[in-house]
Formats: structure tokens, sequence, C-alpha cells
């Protein structure tokens, strides 16, 4: 009973790393209506800028979340601005080639920057073990706990509150009567992705001090992240966020059940099942674009 | 003979002679180097070109196409290792495998629309990939499989490396062979239509799932043959080379950069990019680790934004028209059109008959309770203000809608009233209908969107084309059948709609709104022709809002408002009615004109 | 104040407006009807600037507006009420409201404008909180015009408001119309259910294939027998 108790805290650890990942890969396609193929190269992109940032510079990871967020930032933007903007109205295989394109480009130009080697940071503090009642967490998957509550409080905050939030809400479901109230639709969908890729840069400044960096690692998350978007029913950063603490804790819990090498042959037949069947998602809300 | 006497057309002998410079150059070479390159080129062109079966033809676009590579080089070398059996039988074994897989992956999987066809396509890659992982003990898991090393053609595997060359030349020969047929028959129109417009393809008879499973289970075989050849090849299969990612990628990027649903394509774009990164992983060895990658990808992103169309997309028809100016160049005969199916069963009859009909969409009433007969050789004219539920009402009488509860009922040839259960079998029993919203199939011409409709009765491409241009000429489009179907005004749209739809040879023609957007001279024209299709015994019903057209064309007119039928009869008295001039014009207007 | 002259538009290489001239004088109530696909909805994303003209001008205000974008013509006071509402039906009604004051010209005095709206629709008051997609036809209409105030409009267009509602909801929507126009802000009105709309204009045209037809007072095009024709076929 310890064990399993033990696990499902493990796995709503794992799970709050891919709900991070997740929230960026559901705003972007919940706003522009574009499935980022290369979501996960975003996130090897911040990784190894933190990797940078920490060797070049000396900051701890932690600290280098702010310049990664902003970086990141301004690559999403860029790349909508340049790239997704002009393929907004061309046939959809386009707009996925052109993010599967990216995808590669960007693995492999990392692999001739930094070679197929794997790079770590050395941050021993967040690997500290914390004991949570009779349980053991490490201190960076707390960390990265809280900081997925508060990124889901936060965008909640901004979408509801604030008149650019507003926008963007309205922008997701009903485009053409965004652009009548006067909203320029092409600046939200830069600020989107943008605001979609940030979500990774926070994510790559948690993840660098417990995991190495290497060229594939986007890979590794993003089609986790994508079995999340779709049990979150795609558009909802809830949805995101609650599927992302399941498959964290299916994860987790197959893992040992099952076999440490099918873990991901469950969740994947999960992924596929819930396409098929229930494509609004687990908790219908699917149709929502919050 | 037929074949041989094809020889002589440019087009084929250009063809031939380009293809076999990819024996004849490295032959001439000899190096073992390019010859490796030249091995490469022809398998990727091969994956390619079956790839594009699926991903091109049918815009299905899978990303775990190594799935069937990897069966089939698995299959092979599992058959050679434990039963001692030749690669060239082991690889129709690794095909049949592939198939039974991609039906299975397939089938629930064709339901899912662009991006997440593609996602489910990665999870199932990753899924086997992660299978053959896990059972080490038949595949060798992830430390791989090695071919045992014996010599000769029956086992594939050679010392002179000019032999690879020849079996892979063969399959890619193969792969183009059998794309080239599917492009000029009944499925690869078939299939076109599936991809640009589903609802339409259906109207016009198409079982979709169906003609989807058949590409991806051709593309599946094609695509483990050359992954059997291959896993000889390489002599050593590891799950993470032979069901990789980064490979199935490629795969379709190559048939992007080509140009997608081209016979062509697929060859071109691996002959544009491979030997750019071969040859660099050759000469500059492992600093080049990553380039042949970044090439590709940046490739593919570039010509999204320059050239959708790929290569022979947007260079194919200029490079077409030269070649049919060097000699030997065939002129496009047109035969006589087949005769036209008969119309049978007696004059007045009911053919179509709905019964208290009701549709609900969420909590809005969309039919209500609407039972109207349709009987043979007549005109049935629907009108009603917009919003009233006339479109809701085609869409359950042509079965692209279930009704919430009531009953449609069609007559088919054996004289029986039934219920077919998808939209394609209403189809098939005869019931033909227009979309309101123009659906062409925008990239093919106007002669083609019609011919989707004849292959219907006529499976042989020549009989369809000459049924479809007997219709273009029925409805003024014979001038423009070579016009792509997505430059045409909306006036031309709405009769290559009608067009596409008699092309099927309908005993029930559902016409919705084919007036608007149409000249006064083309309106009186379209009411001509509708009448004498009627002549022919064909049942018609027809929503529209031009009410001079619809008055002088009916027989009979059902008026529909708030998805109920409030008034019948014949057009004259329908328009005197007071609640049908209440639904047009408000029951204030009633008033005022003391009605 | 609003001029259309001899604009021809469409999508694509299609035309669906074919040399449509039009005025609206400040203070009016303008209604155009037409039957379904004679290009009224078309004309007024062209004015609105979703659809660029291909030849032809449009002027609001003594300044053309016909190479602005949709923002920039949101900004000038032209405001479109769309067909079928076009809410933002996850999000609340008061959010939907508050979106029509979106635009920074618009944001100036918005609670003050908010609270007068509201008077106008007390429904919508009461409805404030709750999703704008679960709310009736009628309801959501309210919202959409309430929606379409906020945003300062000097003109307001509206496209068929009418359409799908019950005929007390209808009566009850053509009195707030001639409210909203007696409170200073000019109206263009397209409507298919034409006596009622007729009614209260000012000056009425009537459209087909893409043209302007009759053009006249309200009550002149509603004696027009032409009208009718089109109509009814008779």
């Amino acid at each position: 009973m310890d064990v399993t108790a033990q696990l499902i805290l493990n796995g709503i650890m794992l799970g709050s790393m891919y709900a991070i990942i997740a929230v960026g890969l559901t705003l972007i396609f919940g706003i522009v209506r574009v499935v980022n193929f290369a979501h996960g190269e975003f996130l090897m992109v911040g990784m190894y800028a933190v990797y940078l940032f920490n060797k070049q510079m000396g900051l701890h990871p932690y600290v280098s979340a702010l310049p990664v967020v902003v970086l990141l930032f301004l690559l999403g933007a860029l790349i909508q601005r340049f790239i997704i903007q002009k393929l907004l109205n061309a046939d959809e295989h386009i707009q996925i080639f052109a993010t599967v394109g990216l995808s590669t480009a960007l693995i492999n130009l990392a692999l001739i920057l930094f070679g197929a080697d794997l790079y770590s940071v050395n941050a021993p503090a967040a690997r500290q073990p914390v004991p949570l009642g009779s349980f053991n967490v490490l201190s960076g998957h707390i960390v990265i706990f809280c900081a997925a509550l508060a990124l889901v409080a936060g965008l909640h905050m901004f979408m509801q509150r604030t008149a650019l939030g507003r926008a963007i809400r309205a922008t997701a479901q009903n485009r053409y009567a965004a652009q009548l109230m006067g909203v320029k639709v092409e600046r939200i969908y830069i600020i989107s992705f943008g605001l979609g890729a940030a979500c990774v840069g926070l994510a790559a400044a948690l993840i660098m001090p417990l995991y190495p960096v290497s060229p594939t690692i986007g890979t590794y998350f993003v089609l986790t992240a994508f079995v999340v978007v779709v049990l979150g029913g795609m558009r909802s950063m809830y949805g995101a966020f609650f599927g992302a603490l399941i498959i964290g804790i299916v994860d987790s819990l197959s893992g040992y059940y099952i076999a440490p090498d099918l873990k991901e042959v469950v969740y994947f037949a999960i992924f596929i099942l819930i396409l098929i069947f229930k494509p609004t998602g687990l908790f219908g809300f699917g149709r929502g674009t919050e | 003979m037929r074949y041989l006497s094809e020889l002589t057309n440019p087009r084929v002998y250009v063809a031939l002679a380009a293809l076999s410079l990819l024996l004849i150059v490295p032959a001439l070479i000899g190096s073992a180097f390019w010859i490796h390159i030249f091995v490469t080129i022809c398998v990727f062109g091969a994956l390619s070109t079956a790839w594009n079966i699926v991903g091109g033809y049918a815009g299905q676009l899978s990303l775990g196409h190594t799935i069937f590579y990897g069966l089939g080089g698995y299959t092979t070398a599992l058959l050679i290792q434990h039963f001692g059996l030749t690669p060239w039988v082991g690889m129709f074994a690794g095909a049949a495998v592939s198939v039974v897989v991609a039906v299975g992956i397939g089938y629930p999987c064709f339901r899912l629309r662009g991006p997440f066809f593609s996602l489910a396509t990665i999870a199932f890659l990753e899924v086997i990939r992660l299978l053959v992982i896990h059972f080490n003990g038949l595949t060798g898991g992830s430390a791989g499989l090695i071919v045992p090393l014996q010599i000769g053609w029956e086992w594939m595997i050679f010392r002179e490396k000019m032999n690879y060359l020849y079996i892979a030349f063969g399959l890619l020969l193969l792969a183009l062979v059998v794309s080239l047929a599917i492009r000029n028959s009944r499925l690869g129109f078939y299939l076109t239509a599936v991809r640009e417009r589903e609802d339409a393809a259906q109207a016009a008879g198409v079982h979709n799932a169906q003609v989807k499973l058949y590409a991806v289970m051709i593309s599946a075989a094609l695509t483990s043959f050359v992954g059997a050849f291959h896993a000889m090849y390489m002599t050593f299969l590891e799950p993470a080379t032979m069901f990789s990612l980064a490979t199935a990628v490629e795969v379709a990027m190559f048939a992007l950069i080509g140009g997608l649903g081209t016979v062509a394509g697929p060859l071109l774009g691996t002959l544009l990019v491979v030997p750019i990164a071969e040859a660099a992983r050759g000469w500059l060895g492992a600093s080049a680790n990553g380039l042949h990658g970044l090439v590709y990808g940046s490739v593919l992103v570039l010509m999204t934004l320059t050239l959708p169309g790929g290569l022979v997309g947007t260079f194919g028809p200029r490079v077409t028209a030269w070649l049919d100016k060097l000699p030997g160049a065939r002129k496009r005969v047109d035969r006589d059109p087949p005769p036209l199916r008969k119309v049978a069963g007696t004059k007045g009859e009911v053919v179509l008959e709905t019964r208290n009909l009701k549709k609900l969409f969420g909590g809005l009433v969309a039919t209500d309770n609407v039972t109207v007969d349709l009987k043979r050789g007549e005109i049935l004219g629907i009108i009603g203000p917009n919003g009233a539920g006339k479109t809701t009402l085609f869409n359950q009488m042509s079965g692209f809608l279930k009704p919430t509860s009531g009953t449609i009922t069609v007559r088919n040839a054996k004289g029986e009233m039934v219920t077919p259960d998808s939209a394609d079998g209403f189809a098939r029993l005869g019931v033909g209908r227009t979309f309101q919203i123009v659906q062409p199939f925008g990239k093919l011409s106007v002669i083609e969107n019609i011919m989707i409709g004849a292959f219907l009765h006529h499976p042989h491409v020549e009989d369809a084309r000459a049924s479809a241009l007997r219709v273009a000429r029925l409805v003024g489009l014979e001038a423009l059948k070579d016009v792509e179907a997505r430059n045409l005004p909306i006036g031309d749209l709405k009769r290559l709609e009608v067009a596409r739809t008699l092309a099927t040879e309908p005993s029930i023609l559902l016409l919705d709104e084919v007036m608007a957007g149409q000249s006064q001279a083309d309106t009186q024209k379209m009411v001509e022709i509708i009448r004498a299709i009627r002549d022919t015994g064909v049942s018609v019903i027809a929503i529209e809002h031009n009410m001079h057209a619809i008055m002088s064309l009916s027989d009979r007119i059902v008026v529909v408002d708030s998805g109920k039928v409030i008034a019948e009869g014949d057009p004259k008295t329908v328009v005197t009615n007071r609640k049908v001039i209440e639904a047009y014009l408000g029951e204030d207007f009633a008033n005022a004109q003391g009605l | 104040m609003l001029r259309v002259s001899d604009i021809t538009a469409g999508y694509g290489r299609t035309t669906i407006l074919d040399g449509v001239t039009l005025e609206v004088n400040a203070g009016e109530i303008v209604t155009l009807i037409g039957s379904n696909g004679a290009g009224k909805s078309t004309l007024l994303r062209t004015i609105s600037g979703m659809i660029k003209p291909k030849t032809g001008s449009v002027t609001f205000l003594d300044e053309t507006i016909s190479t602005l974008t949709p923002d920039e013509i949101v900004a000038r006071g032209l405001i479109m009420v769309p067909e079928a509402r076009q809410l933002f039906p996850v999000m609340s009604v008061r959010d939907n409201v508050l979106m029509g004051a979106y635009h920074p010209v618009a944001r100036e005095g918005m609670e003050q404008r908010f609270e007068e709206v509201l008077d106008m629709f007390p429904r919508v008051r009461e409805r404030l909180d709750q999703l704008a997609g679960s709310l009736s036809g009628g309801e959501q209409q309210m919202v959409a015009i309430a929606r379409g105030l906020m945003a300062k409009p000097r003109l307001l267009m509206l496209d068929e408001p009418s359409l799908g509602l019950a005929p007390l909801i209808v009566a009850q929507m053509f009195d707030i119309i001639t409210r909203i126009c007696s409170m200073g802000t000019t109206v263009l009105l397209v409507e298919q259910k034409a006596f009622h709309a007729l009614k209260i204009a000012n000056r009425a045209y009537a459209m087909e294939n893409g043209r302007i037809v009759i053009s006249s007072t309200g009550e002149g095009l509603l004696a027009d027998p032409h009208v009718k024709q089109a109509y009814l076929g008779i």
C-alpha cells in the first residue's frame, strides 16, 4: 500500500512536469489552431540555453528561468510571425510539414553544435530527497509541482482578468467576431505562440537540474505531452493539467507493476483509445477553449 | 502489344531513359561508395513512392510508415533465422503481416483528421518499436538481430554490390508502376476525391473508409518489400533503425519536396536531397553528423513557404507540355460515351418517402415530424425562409444525417422500400444530391470532378471520361473541362455540382439551391435541363430561393418553416396560402395586404 | 455619413457584389432587403473591412475606409453586429459584452456605457455570469447588439437580427433598433423579414444578384409590387 502511495506521489510529481509542457502545447493548439510538432524541440533549445547560462555565466538553472522564458517567447513569436502566419490559410498537411521540418532541423542543428553527448548542470539542491510524511520526494520535483500550479493559476488570472486575455479567448472561440471587435488577430496569434513556447522555457529551466539534455530529449517529453493534451481535450489548459497528472500516475504505476520498458506502451494505448473513442478528451473540456 | 506500342510515347520513353540512369551512372563509376548512394536513392525513392499512395493520393499523413518497413525486415530475417526460408518468400510473409497490421491501424485511425491522424501513427510506431524491444526473446530486443550470412541470389546477399542495385531498382520500378496504375484508375480518382472532400465523395457513392483501406494495404505491402530488402542489404536489424520515427518523417518529406500526390514527385524529392546528404556524410564523416537532417528540415520548411506544391506540382505541367512536343506524342481520343443507365419502374409510384422525420440539434428542432412522398417522374419544390430546416431535411434524405426519430425509405431496383445505412449507400441506390455550399474537388479539373460521379456506374477511366464529357456538354461546362475547379466562379461551381451529381445517373435527384448565383439565362437553361432529366423518369426534389424558377419548375411544392411542413400543394395554391406569406414576409404584412 | 460607391467584391475569383452604390445619412435607419444569396452579408463584410473591394470605394465621415484594416474601421465607430450573432460561446455574457469595448478608442467611459447598455437590455443584465452559448436565440441576439453598442458606434450595422427568433421577440428587437437610432446612433439594417424592417426604415434598398435594384423610402418599398414578387414569385 505504501509502495502504491509513493508511486502515485511520484506520478503526480512527474505529471506536473508534463503539465507545464502540455499547457504550452494547448495554448498554441487552442488559439492558433496549429499542432506544433516542434514543441519538444523548443524544450530542447530551452534546456541547452539553461545549460549554457549555467556553464558560461554560472547561473543557477532556476535563476536562468527568466532569460530563458523571454528567449523562448521570442523564438515562438518569431516562428509564428515568419513561418506559421504565412501558412494559416494553407492546406493542413503543409502546416504539419512546416512544424515537422522545423523539428527535424532543430534536432540536427543541436547535433551539429553539441554532438550526441548528454550534458547536465550541477544543481545538487534540486536532487535532495524531502520527507513528506512517510514518503520521500525530490526537492526539484516539489519546485516543479508548485511551478505548474502557479503557471495554471497565473494563466487563468491573465486569461480571465485582463483585456488581452479576454481578447485571446475571444479569438480562440470566434476569430471572425473577434476581428469585428477590433482585435488584431495576427498579433494575438504571435503572442499566443510566444506564450506557448515560453511555458516550455519555464519547463526547461525546471527540468534541467534533474535530466541531462541531448538533441532528442524533446521527442521524449513531447510525445508524452501530446498524450496529455489529447487526454485533456486538446484545447483546455485545465484539462491538460489534470491529464498530465493522470499520465504521470499511469507512467509511475505501470512502470512498477507492468514493466519499466512498457510504461510508454500503456499510455500510448490510452492515447490511441482516447483519440479514437473520445476525441473531446476525458473531462469533456474539449468543446470549450479556456 | 498495347503496352509495347506505348514505348513510342515521349512521356514513356523519356521517363524510362531517365530511370535507366539510376543503373547506368553507378555502373560507369563503379565505386562501392556510389553504388551505395544509388541503392539508398532507390530504397528511399521506393519507400517514398509507396508512402505517397497513402500520404499523397489519400491525403492521410502517416508519420509511422516505418512500421511496415520494420515488419517487412524483421519477418523476413526471422524466417531465415528460424526456418531457413529464403527472403524472396519471406518478404511476402512480411508483406502479409504488414497488410494485416495496416488494416488494424488504418480502420480506427482514418476517422481522425489531419494532425491527429499523424499523431496516432507516431504513437503506433512507438508502441510497436517498444514491443519489439520488449519481446527480446523473439526479436533480439534493442541489441538487434544479425541476418545469417549466406551469400547468393537465393539469400539476397552479395559480394558484388551491383546486384543489390538491381534489386533496389526493381523495387523502385515496382513501386512506380503500382503508383502510376493507381493514379490512372478509378481507385486513384476516388482517393483524390476522398482527400479533397469526404462529403462530396460519399455523395458520389464512394465508400470512403474502403478506398482508404485499399490504399494503405497496397502502400504497406510495398513498404514492407523494401524493408525486407533493406534488412538483407544492411544484414543487421535493430528496433531504433527499423522502426525509426526520423526515417518515417524523411520518407514523407521527400514526397512533399518532390510533389505530394504525383507519380514522379517522391522519387524526384529523394533524388534532390539524398545525394547531397549521403555525399556529405561520405566526405565529411562524423563531423557531418546532423548535417543531413538540418538540410532536410530546412529544405522542408522552405518548400512549405515557397513551393507548397513541390517540384512536380510546380514545374510538372511545364515539363509534360514540353514532353508532348516530342515526336510520338499522343492526342487524347475521346470515345463514345457508354449508354445511360435506364430508370426503370412505373411513373407515379412513390420512390422516396419520409415518415415523421424529426431531427434535434441539442435543444433545437431542425425538422419536426416531416412526412413527404416523392413520386417517380415528378419535380417537387421545397421552399421556406432561411433557417427553416430545408437543408437538414435533404441531409437526412441522402443519408448524411441520421434522423433522431422517424424513417426514410427509398425504392431499390427490385421495387422494395429500403433504408441504406450510409450516405454512399444512398448514392449507390440512385439518390444523387448536390450541396448548397458547393463541394468541388478543388485540385481536380472540371472533367475529373464530373468523372468522380461517373465512376459510380462506369468503372473504366475512359468510359467515365466519355460519360462525364456528355454531362459537361449538357450543363454547358464543356469549354471549361480542363480548368481546375478551384478557379471557377460561383455560377460555374453550382453547375459543376449539378454535373457531378448527374454523372452518377441517379433515379432520384436532390438539388439544393442550384439556381443561386446563376444569370437569368443560365437559370432558364437549368430549368430546361431539370425538366429534360425528369422526362427520362428521374424524380427531382429542388430546394430553391429563386421563386420564379421554382414556381415554373415544380409539379408540387412543400413549404417548410421552423422545421415543419406548413403547406403543400400545387404552386399557385401554395403562394396564396396565408401561412406561407406570413412565414416569408411576416404576419403584419399579411394583415396589411388583407389576406 | 456612409457612402458606398460602385463596389465589386467577392471571395477569391468569384464576384458577389456587382457595382453596388448606397448611402446612409446621419440619424437614419436604412434597411437593405433581399433574398438569400443576394449579397447583403458580403456588402456588410466589405464595409467593415473583412473583404477588400476589387473596385469602387467606401467612405465614412468623408474618409476613404476601403483601404483600412477591420480594427481601424472599428476605431472610427463603424460597427457591425454579424449575422447569426457570432458570440464567444464559452465566455460569460459579461465578457462578451465587454469584448465590444476592446478597442482602445472604446475603452474610455467603458464602465458607464456598460451600465447604460445593460439598462437597455435588462435580460442581459440578469444573465451576466452565464456562458453566452447557454442563452436562448433572442437573448443571444441582445447580447450581440449590446456588444456592438459597447464599441461606441456612430453607425451600427445589423445583419439579420431577427434570424431564427420567435415573432414576439422579433417585434421587441425592432423596437430596440428604433430606440438605438433615437439615441443618436445611425443604423444600417439588413433583413430578410422585410415587413418590420421596412416599417421602421427612413429609407430602404432592395438587392438582387449583387446589385441594388430599388431604392426608396421604407413605405415606398413596402408598396412596391416587385418586392412581393421577389419574395413569393407572384
